[in-house]
């Protein structure tokens, strides 16, 4: 694996069972993803988008080949490694956000630091930055239910940047807000990307949002139907 | 983010049912403490009065005398074992005394009786329930005098009132029969029956000399302890302080009171049980609770495993969650029992309607008023119970909590 290689997907299936019928979300794929792309995984419903996303973030298990991050082949983890792998290394944003509800925006967005155990002071220096960055730092005393759609994806988002990971998956992540706040949560994306040189793959099927994406990796019926670079 | 903050948000989310699981959890810690407390009250009352009928909270013996009582076995020279037990810390009072079975007779008429004979320069009435409850006449003053204190009951049958004559024939430290004339100084009226009508007091020095024991013998020598949970202890500083006696034993209330040692024993057990099922109630409620909040939060704490969150670490913040019930619980409960404990120890609830005045157990009067207290050991059981409890009853949803599987949860929409 090359130095800025992060992802590397090889031969990975994935199969359900859905009762007596066997799904195969993903099929034999290989994959890899670099250091600092802005990937969109696209392609329509059932095409096994969310299940690579849930695959490169640990939390699922291939069927059979190895899904590899910076090196490391996850199938080897255990339940707590992988936990303390994903707190470390890997952030995430929700179609549905998720944030935790009994949490202000600040605690949501400082959650993973206080996992990581990183210093009071540190914390606070940086989730502020982070706030700052995506636009929220006004609303930090707020709890998730006092907020709006964007405002609690762009929350989201903090949240899943602010330990700086390898890299950020976002399943549909402009799918619940609407055009404004899409474009918004686009650009911000887009920023952290260019200016701090963020890694960021996520999953859409949405025209406007894979416009916006250096790399479409189109999938049908989990296998790989075209890998385009775009300018 | 501290897991205690996240813990107990999550409590404060859903109040109602925090507040009504925490209310459960007071009226368990209400049930126990009037459980505990009464019986403590109760137990301590039995067996302090059944110490001031003669033997004390811990006794020492002449060897063999409790299992086989005789006037034959006597302790020629108590004052070794005197010395010690005033030496021992707790030690609220030591007499010698001397406990035999003898037939009194006045007139045409005789009943068989205990007596018990004491050095009435020593007696102190808060060790000798015989003595506070004279109702006619009053305690003998000499120890050497002729005079006899005696039940209402036999005082009754005997048609005897103070100043009157009485006539005991006993076996003596030989066998042999003797007989000694006593005058009535005074009549005690204790409530229980057996003890009015088959009870006496005499003069010690009276007593040894109608025995033959010489100057100083007793059959035991009584130690009354400021508590009667120290028996034991007390008991065994005795016994090592003693060692060298071969003809002595020392005893606790329990060897010579068995029948009523056994009666707390049963009702102690019947009260631990009562107090595990209303626990096991009280549980079910509590797992209850915690196991729909885990429910209904499964996507939640899914997204905080998914976030880096360790499954140990969400079995953790579920038994937090239920740590921070516990003490919601036990804040209610203090409030709860409080003004009910003060009341119940200070006043209590009379019974007398329900029992009547002359209700014994075990051989020893119970006080017809029910009252509570609470050993500091028992506020502390109770306590650690419904910690316990509380805990136990979250270790289950807890486990749920962290077998929950991210994936899954992420894949509900």
């Amino acid at each position: 694996m090359g130095d800025d290689m992060i992802v590397r997907l090889a031969g990975v299936s994935r199969v359900y069972m859905q009762g007596n019928i066997e799904v195969r979300a993903v099929d034999n794929l290989d994959l890899t993803i670099r250091k600092g792309e802005f990937s969109a995984l696209c392609g329509p419903s059932g095409s096994g988008k969310t299940t690579i996303l849930n695959l490169i973030g640990a939390l699922d298990a291939p069927t059979s080949g190895t899904v590899s991050l910076e090196g490391r082949n996850l199938s080897a983890l255990s339940r707590g490694e992988l936990s303390r792998f994903r707190r470390d290394r890997i952030g995430f944003v929700f179609q549905a956000y998720n944030l935790v509800p009994v949490l202000t925006a600040y605690e949501n967005a400082e959650f993973v630091l206080a996992l990581q155990n990183v210093p009071a002071p540190e914390r606070r220096k940086r989730v502020m930055a982070v706030l700052e960055e995506v636009g929220m730092a006004g609303y930090i005393d707020r709890r998730p239910d006092e907020l709006s759609g964007g405002q609690q994806q762009r929350v989201a988002i903090a949240r899943a940047v602010v330990s700086e990971p390898a890299i950020v998956l976002a399943d549909e992540p402009t799918a619940n807000v609407d055009t404004e706040a899409a474009d918004t949560i686009l650009d911000l994306m887009e920023r952290l990307n260019r200016n701090k040189g963020m890694t960021f793959l996520f999953s859409t099927h949405d025209q406007r949002v894979m416009r916006r994406a250096g790399r479409l990796i189109r999938l049908r019926d989990g296998r790989l139907e075209a890998d385009e670079a775009v300018q | 983010m501290q897991l205690n903050i996240l813990a107990w948000r999550s409590l404060s989310r859903n109040r109602r049912r925090t507040l009504i699981t925490g209310f459960s959890i007071a009226f368990g810690i209400f049930l126990a403490v009037t459980f505990t407390g009464s019986g403590d009250y109760s137990y301590t009352s039995m067996i302090d009065t059944g110490a001031m009928m003669g033997q004390g909270h811990v006794s020492v013996a002449a060897a063999g005398y409790n299992a086989r009582p005789a006037l034959s076995r006597w302790l020629p020279d108590p004052g070794p074992a005197m010395e010690a037990a005033r030496g021992q810390a707790g030690v609220s009072g030591v007499y010698p005394r001397i406990m035999g079975q003898g037939m009194f007779a006045a007139g045409a008429r005789n009943v068989g009786a205990v007596f018990l004979a004491v050095d009435p320069a020593r007696e102190h009435a808060g060790h000798n329930f015989f003595v506070r409850s004279i109702v006619e006449g009053e305690l003998f003053a000499e120890g050497d005098g002729r005079g006899a204190v005696i039940g209402a009951g036999m005082a009754e049958k005997l048609n005897l009132r103070p100043g009157k004559k009485v006539i005991l024939t006993v076996t003596d430290r030989d066998g042999q029969l003797t007989s000694e004339l006593f005058r009535v100084s005074g009549i005690f009226r204790t409530g229980d029956r057996a003890a009015d009508s088959g009870f006496v007091l005499l003069p010690l020095d009276r007593v040894r000399r109608t025995l033959g024991y010489g100057s100083g013998g007793v059959t035991f020598v009584a130690v009354y302890l400021d508590d009667q949970r120290s028996a034991n202890g007390v008991a065994r500083e005795l016994t090592r302080g003693l060692v060298s006696r071969q003809d002595v034993e020392v005893l606790t209330w329990r060897e010579t009171q068995p029948d009523l040692s056994g009666l707390i024993a049963v009702d102690r057990l019947f009260n631990y049980l009562l107090q595990l099922l209303v626990g096991m109630i009280i549980a079910a409620g509590i797992l209850n609770t915690m196991l729909m909040s885990v429910l209904e939060r499964r996507r939640e704490l899914g997204i905080m495993m998914a976030l880096g969150m360790t499954p140990a670490q969400i079995v953790r913040l579920v038994l937090i969650e239920s740590f921070w019930l516990g003490c919601l619980g036990v804040a209610m409960g203090i409030v709860l029992t409080a003004p009910w404990f003060h009341y119940m120890s200070q006043t209590g609830i009379d019974l007398s309607r329900l029992i009547g005045e002359e209700y014994s157990a075990g051989g020893v009067l119970v006080d017809p008023v029910m009252k509570m207290r609470l050993y500091r050991e028992s506020g502390a059981a109770i306590l650690a119970a419904v910690f316990m409890l509380t805990l136990a009853a979250a270790v289950y949803p807890a486990f749920r909590a962290g077998g929950i599987m991210p994936v899954d949860v992420i894949k509900e929409k």
